[in-house]
């Protein structure tokens, strides 16, 4: 698998799709111990595990480099999501810049479901210019 | 409702969360969200960065925040949330993490607030802020 240390700016992912499904919603549901989008209704599906499972789309097309971390993060949820939706993410490499040995990623993602907007975000990840450890 | 209502004034307090970090909470984040970065997972690997060893995904100290708000403000996050938040510090395993977050204006239909969280010590791990549409 490509590692996105390999990856430069304007770097497009593969669009990829995937299930809210009940056994997936309840494992994240249960990873992050929220215990507050149920009391909204239990079809609910909280917006980050949105978040989470594009990450987990965009890391089957290319691997994190060891040691990356999670910079920054800006999210904008403009739709809440349920339980079954049907969801396609889409992601591309915005910036690409290295400072002090590390490479600084910005990653820009937009999920939606068919005609509806659901969510869109970037994350900024630095990773080891050499291949080592920050 | 009545608890929404009363989140759309300057000055509002949202309620806490707290959580402790442990392996086995990151090793289930790790496996719903499909990051299984050695960072977060190997030991051996993690001592030998900066941080000495295993850490948290942001993602998942962030859904913390984000179950503040679901909190706070019901489907209106779910349908309408953004952030815009910067990973300050790890969270490690035994961490205990605390949220914290404060409306600092509603106007115009919109709801901006402060958020962020410590751990025991007290040092901020994350902070940004959050909008949503009242």
């Amino acid at each position: 698998m490509t590692s996105l240390a390999a990856l430069a700016k304007g770097h497009e992912f593969p669009a990829a799709t995937f299930e809210l499904t009940n056994d997936w919603t309840d494992a994240y549901i249960a990873a992050v111990e929220d215990e507050a989008v149920g009391r909204v209704g239990a079809e609910f599906v909280p917006p980050m595990a949105v978040a989470a499972l594009s990450v987990r789309a965009l890391l089957e097309n290319a691997s994190l480099p060891p040691g990356s971390l999670h910079a920054g993060q800006e999210l904008a949820f403009s739709s809440a999501v349920r339980r079954g939706d049907r969801l396609t993410a889409n992601a591309h490499i915005i910036s690409r810049g290295e400072r002090q040995g590390a490479v600084l990623m910005s990653i820009e993602l937009d999920v939606d479901r068919g005609e509806d907007d659901v969510m869109t975000g970037r994350a900024t990840i630095a990773f080891p210019a050499d291949g080592g450890s920050l | 409702m009545t608890q929404q209502r009363t989140m759309t004034e300057a000055g509002t307090t949202l309620p806490v969360i707290t959580k402790t970090i442990t392996q086995e909470k990151i090793n289930a984040y790790a496996d719903a969200g499909g990051d299984h970065n050695p960072l977060h997972l190997d030991e051996a690997f993690a001592a030998e960065t900066q941080f000495g060893g295993t850490i948290a995904h942001g993602l998942l100290v962030l859904a913390y925040i984000s179950e503040m708000l679901t909190e706070a403000f019901g489907e209106a996050w779910l349908a309408s949330g953004k952030l815009k938040i910067r990973f300050r510090a790890p969270a490690r395993p035994g961490d205990t993490v605390t949220t914290s977050g404060s409306v600092i204006s509603a106007e115009g239909g919109r709801i901006v607030c402060e958020i962020g969280c410590r751990n025991a010590d007290g040092e901020v791990l994350i902070d940004g802020t959050a909008e949503l549409r009242s």
